[in-house]
């Protein structure tokens, strides 16, 4: 019997987060493939491209005001730096993770960048005012927190009018009896040991969510075919990386990596589990 | 092993101690999930195999969702007879 733990979202992070640097890359997320030939800094720069598209991110004109971004779930901060570069913008990011904290904020000095800025806070319940967030963007980062409601919910809340609320994640499409998971309980057990207790939503439960918090809905994209091949390249990272990351996770646990990018692969394929990205706008 | 009330709450008490989900005050009527011993759909489905292992038959394979302790060795009395 596989041993389970009980939920802990940070401390799983943090156990794993300098080997999820080598496996999954310096964004630690999924990637948008073109063509599937393409690198996965490449694809991973893609996707966060289709969130700024989504949130309709611009430079911000000399004199005026920056627009300022809650990222919900910022990982070790390399995103949020990103677009404080790129769009003159102010960030906040959030995470559990003290380890998140501490690596995004030691991202951020390094690039000499004031307007990224990072807190442990809890995503669902950030603590922050009503309002006061021009963007609010969960990349990746809902599928762990259990309170997928919540998240969203404090989303839209501090969202101003004319904000938008922008997110990507690992979707489910369809419903699976337990019948099934008892089957596969292994393969699910592989994955939580992996990647910790991930709980996966519908598209439609985002998008239908976002319109009931009173927002309107304006992207729900599939991007399942188009991060399919995130996982040859992550399998390619285990290969290059073998070492290194047995020292910081052990040998059994890159076998669950390697093991799980299979399983995840084969859900992708079977149309159980994709990915997605929805946006919606707080009416001005 | 048998599958009396005692020995099915053994396999049970047994498993959620593993799991540390074990609630302190658990007893025959505190529910398996949410608000008792917060078992998610993995934890049911591997509660279910070592039931099955251990007893020969359990309930969520017949179709049943117990909610307690209490219910899976109703189900076990039930088809012992």
């Amino acid at each position: 019997m596989t041993r389970l733990e009980d939920y802990d979202p940070a401390s799983h992070y943090d156990r794993v987060t300098e080997a999820w640097l080598l496996l999954l890359g310096d964004e630690l997320h999924y990637g948008v493939f073109a063509t599937g030939d393409e690198p996965l800094p490449v694809a991973t720069a893609a996707l966060t491209r289709t969130m700024i598209d989504a949130a309709r991110l611009q430079v911000t004109p000399a004199g005026e005001r920056p627009l300022r971004l809650l990222d919900i779930g910022c990982g070790s901060g390399a995103p949020a730096c990103d677009l404080v570069e790129e769009f003159g913008i102010e960030v906040v990011g959030i995470t559990t993770s003290p380890v998140g904290v501490a690596t995004a904020r030691d991202r951020a000095a390094r690039r000499g960048l004031p307007g990224a800025t990072f807190e442990q806070r809890d995503g669902t319940d950030n603590g922050f005012e009503d309002a006061s967030f021009d963007v609010a963007w969960a990349m990746e980062s809902a599928h762990l927190m259990r309170d997928r409601h919540a998240l969203l919910s404090e989303a839209a809340r501090v969202v101003r009018p004319g904000g938008r609320v922008v997110l990507c994640d690992l979707l489910r499409w369809r419903e699976i009896p337990f019948a099934e998971v008892r089957a596969r309980r292994e393969d699910f057990a592989t994955l939580r040991t992996a990647f910790g207790d991930a709980h996966f939503e519908s598209l439609a439960y985002y998008a239908d969510s976002l319109a009931e918090l009173g927002l309107e809905v304006e992207v729900a994209d599939d991007l399942t075919q188009a991060t399919l091949a995130t996982f040859d390249r992550w399998r390619d990272n285990a290969a290059r990386h073998r070492d290194a990351v047995v020292d910081l996770i052990g040998a059994s646990g890159l076998a669950a990596f390697e093991r799980s990018c299979d399983i995840l692969e084969a859900f992708w394929r079977d149309g159980t589990f994709g990915y997605g990205v929805v946006a919606a706008r707080r009416p001005a | 092993m048998s599958t009396s009330a005692t020995d099915v709450e053994q396999t049970v008490i047994g498993f959620l101690t593993t799991i540390e989900k074990l609630p302190e005050a658990f007893g025959p009527s505190t529910s398996l999930y949410a608000g008792g011993a917060g078992l998610d759909s993995l934890e049911t489905a591997e509660l279910s195999a070592i039931l099955e292992d251990t007893h020969g038959a359990d309930p969520y394979s017949a179709g049943e969702m117990p909610q307690t302790l209490a219910e899976i060795q109703a189900y076990y009395a039930a088809n012992s007879a």
